[in-house]
């Protein structure tokens, strides 16, 4: 007989799933607006379930058995889930996101026989799933669920460019999926168990052994390359430039983040024993999180297409998140947890701004958009505050995980990377303050000829009203902004210690307080030199022009968007990571 | 980038692969050498603890259930998601009667396929609820039975033609048949919560070692598996055949973006 709050555990992976199954049943003898409904009331149940377990994790994670099986004389049995706060919070706040796109996507996919709502409510139960199981195995399955709901997601539009993208990302993510899976064979060669905690104590005893590496190796690939890290990122942007606004919420809000939560869970859960893996882990991940960061946000800089520089924005963002994990210590980690909400929040009320400007105004590009925001204006304002918190202003969850992130950095001593994640979310902060300018106040040259998008006409169905779409991505801002530091700041170190297994560390070490405002005055001169560049003397431009122009072409020749291409990329990326675990 | 590079990248990349590959192979168990004791701890338990002669079934149902529960939904989604790109521009609506295409001539079939069909479908679909039956006795079960359940809806489109076909299949059938066997799986997993067990807890009786009736709970999962896979096969049959169809009418503007 199980205890009250383990018995909670199966239902927020349970409810989604029975909700999906009925709808599909029933889908073409309900009215219209009931598969809306009974989504949201499945999300808003998911995200109140998981807070109350959160709330019973606080005092230990909570272990749930399924079938009973439980583990007899040190054999793990059956599959477990095991929740500690961190987790639990994480999955809490998926479900309300996923409660708000459900609210933003009211009516959006109309003749559809439910199928939207069936492919969102299974990707909502494989995130709670990846990010409550024990076990090797179950954590592939949630992490395939997950690409299958997505795939088909990304190429709802059935345009041309969307079935590019989706097919793109439906490659890279099947090789992330085969890499996985080769990696879970490896690691259960040499363990003969898939339970997290078997998997850790029999590398624990094993020493420095080449097959625990090598299933490191691949595992860490495949969850890179769901979260989008350099050389990994590129069927990103192609995917979420292409997918439905609320579907980009979801891949940009959580699902490339959880990639990363997952890779945090496995390096300090499973692979704790293993001193080859924990020297590799800081040179890798602060040295690709930051490369990521700056790439990420140049990529972003040189964007038009909305969307497209939001999709290059979550990959600096992952970039920084990489690089509070590879700290390897409760502040850079309980720094990446809180970040992966604040970016959340903030990176999903952005997509939704562009999905506002895709149904009212028929365009997603920045230069066409020039001025026609302003009938829009309450958008605008969302837009900007969107801008400003992602380049750093001091305010709410996404400042409070930079700060700790950027702290624990500094208390090692990573100076670049330290510099990396300040310099990516000003690049990020400053493409999307010059889009909102050019937008919503028709700052900028008058673009003449250049105003037509060089994509493919794209635009949403206008058929909500303006303040229902724009009250889930105010109620997204106004959490992250209202969230209290002092409860993150109480609770964080014994969630962040619980989620690494390890002892409760003391208060957590912030950044230097100048840093967040050095990026956003960074952001701000970059969104004004991005509008004003033909108004500023010579002197200023040409240095900038000549320096940038060779990067950024070798930068775009590589997104090529060619499937070969990025399998390439993608076997450089792990031989990378081999060669990082056979030198240390 | 040209393909010359990019296999240059690939060969640069295998370079450092190979001999860390090797390494890895090499300090790998020898093949064959020990049976993990995972898998002897379940080959020496399950017989006596679920009364199951098919230790595979034992594992997808039971041990790892919630797994094949994470399968099944996922197989569900691969549908779902292969339906919405088939449908494509036609839209939503469906019909009931098979279309053709104007011009093109309908070629008699000759009399021995339409026998052999018509010998064959029967044999194969008992086949199949054969295989679906005894899954927790011989090696099958519902996903496999499933499938050949599926196949022989196919023998009916071989042996009477598409018309034939499409009068024998309704797709909202199919679509009460996938959900609904994937809710059965689903309601396995919670209705024995209800009693104070744990999720997907076997607490039906066991039944007899080595008969039809054996592994409780396990029956029932397996029987939704088989409902949901036998509908979602031909649901993607019916869907790749109705491919081509064209709306029947135009779509308003700005409508098929969503």
């Amino acid at each position: 007989m199980t205890a009250f709050p383990a018995l909670l555990l199966p239902l927020p992976v349970a409810i989604p799933l029975v909700v999906c199954a009925v709808i599909l049943t029933t889908a073409h003898l309900l009215p219209g607006r009931l598969p809306d409904i009974l989504a949201i009331g499945a999300a808003v149940s998911v995200a109140v379930l998981c807070a109350v377990i959160a709330r019973y994790a606080a005092q230990g994670p909570i272990v749930y058995w399924f079938g009973g099986w439980e583990p007899h004389d040190g054999v793990y049995l059956g599959i477990g889930f095991s929740v500690d706060e961190a987790s639990g919070w994480i999955a809490a706040f998926i479900g309300m996101l996923y409660a708000l796109t459900f609210v933003f996507a009211w009516g959006f996919f109309d003749r559809t026989h439910g199928h939207f709502h069936i492919l969102m409510l299974l990707f909502l139960a494989a995130m709670v799933g990846f990010s409550f199981t024990r076990d090797m195995f179950n954590l592939f399955v949630w992490f395939e669920v997950m690409s299958v709901a997505a795939f088909a997601l990304t190429a709802y539009h059935l345009a041309e460019s969307s079935l590019a993208g989706a097919i793109n990302f439906t490659v890279v993510n099947s090789l992330a999926g085969f890499l996985m899976l080769g990696g879970i064979g490896l690691i259960y060669a040499q363990a003969g168990t898939l339970d997290f905690e078997g998997i850790a104590a029999a590398v624990a005893r094993g020493g420095r052994d080449p097959v625990v590496a090598g299933a490191f190796c691949l595992v860490a690939a495949a969850l890179m390359i769901k979260g989008a890290i350099v050389p990994f990122q590129f069927w990103l942007a192609d995917a979420h430039a292409v997918a439905p606004s609320p579907v980009s919420v979801i891949f940009s809000g959580s699902m490339v983040s959880l990639g990363l939560f997952g890779l945090a869970k496995v390096s300090a859960v499973v692979f704790a024993g293993s001193a080859q893996v924990q020297q590799a882990l800081p040179i890798l991940l602060i040295g690709l999180g930051s490369f990521t960061a700056l790439l990420g946000g140049w990529m972003a800089l040189l964007q038009r297409h909305l969307k497209r520089m939001l999709a290059f924005s979550t990959i600096s963002h992952a970039g920084i998140m990489l690089a509070g994990i590879g700290a390897l210590t409760a502040g850079g980690t309980g720094g990446m947890l809180v970040y992966v909400v604040g970016h959340g929040l903030v990176k999903g009320a952005l997509f939704m701004i562009a999905g506002i400007l895709l149904a009212t105004q028929a365009s997603i590009d920045e230069i066409a958009l020039r001025g026609l925001g302003r009938g829009i204006w309450p958008a605008g304002i969302a837009m900007a505050l969107a801008g400003l918190l992602l380049s750093g202003l001091p305010l709410g969850a996404l400042d409070q995980g930079t700060r700790l992130v950027q702290g624990a950095l500094s208390q090692q001593g990573h100076g670049i990377a330290l510099a990396a994640t300040a310099v990516g979310a000003a690049l990020t902060g400053a493409a999307v303050l010059r889009a909102a300018g050019r937008i919503f106040l028709g700052l900028g040259p008058d673009p003449g000829d250049e105003a037509g998008a060089p994509s493919e006409d794209e635009r949403e169905k206008a058929n909500r009203p303006l303040w229902l779409m724009l009250a889930p991505c105010c109620a997204l801002l106004a959490l992250d902004v209202a969230i209290p530091p002092e409860l993150i700041a109480h609770a964080l170190p014994r969630a962040a210690a619980a989620f690494m297994h390890q002892p409760a560390a003391g208060a957590l070490v912030e950044g230097p307080a100048w840093l967040p405002w050095a990026s956003v005055a960074a952001g701000l001169a970059g969104a004004g030199y991005g509008l004003f560049r033909n108004r500023l003397p010579k002197i200023v431009v040409q240095p900038v022009s000549a320096t940038q122009s060779a990067p950024t072409r070798a930068l775009e020749f590589l997104h090529s968007g060619l499937i070969g291409d990025y399998a390439a990329w993608l076997a450089v990326g792990v031989a990378g990571i081999a060669a990082v675990l056979a030198m240390v | 980038m040209s393909p010359r590079f990019r296999i240059a990248l690939l060969v640069l990349a295998g370079l450092v692969l190979m001999p860390a590959a090797a390494q890895v192979m090499a300090a790998l168990p020898p093949f064959g050498s020990t049976i993990a004791r995972y898998g002897a701890r379940i080959n020496a338990i399950t017989p006596e603890a679920r009364h199951v002669a098919n230790m595979v079934s034992a594992i997808n149902f039971d041990l790892r259930g919630l797994d094949t529960l994470g399968e099944e939904f996922m197989l569900l989604a691969a549908i779902t998601g292969t339906v919405v790109l088939l449908r494509g521009r036609r839209g939503e609506g469906t019909t009931g009667r098979a279309m053709r295409l104007p011009g093109r001539a309908v070629i008699p079939r000759s009399d021995a396929v339409v026998l052999g069909c018509r010998i064959a479908g029967p044999l194969t679909a008992l086949f199949g609820l054969y295989v679906v039956l005894h899954a927790t006795v011989t090696p099958g079960g519902g996903f496999q039975g499933g499938v050949i359940l599926a196949s022989g809806t196919l023998l009916i489109y071989l042996g009477e033609g598409y018309a034939g076909w499409r009068d024998s299949i309704r797709s909202h059938w199919l679509d009460a048949l996938e959900g609904g066997g994937a809710l059965l799986f689903a309601l396995c997993g919670l209705v024995p919560m209800l009693t104070g067990a744990a999720f997907m807890q076997n607490i039906l009786p066991l039944g007899t070692f080595r008969d039809l009736f054996s592994g409780g709970l396990m029956l029932v999962e397996n029987l939704g598996v088989a409902l949901a896979v036998t509908g979602g096969f031909t649901q993607l049959f019916l869907e790749f055949m109705e491919e081509t169809r064209e709306a029947e009418e135009p779509d308003e503007p700005g409508e098929e973006s969503a």
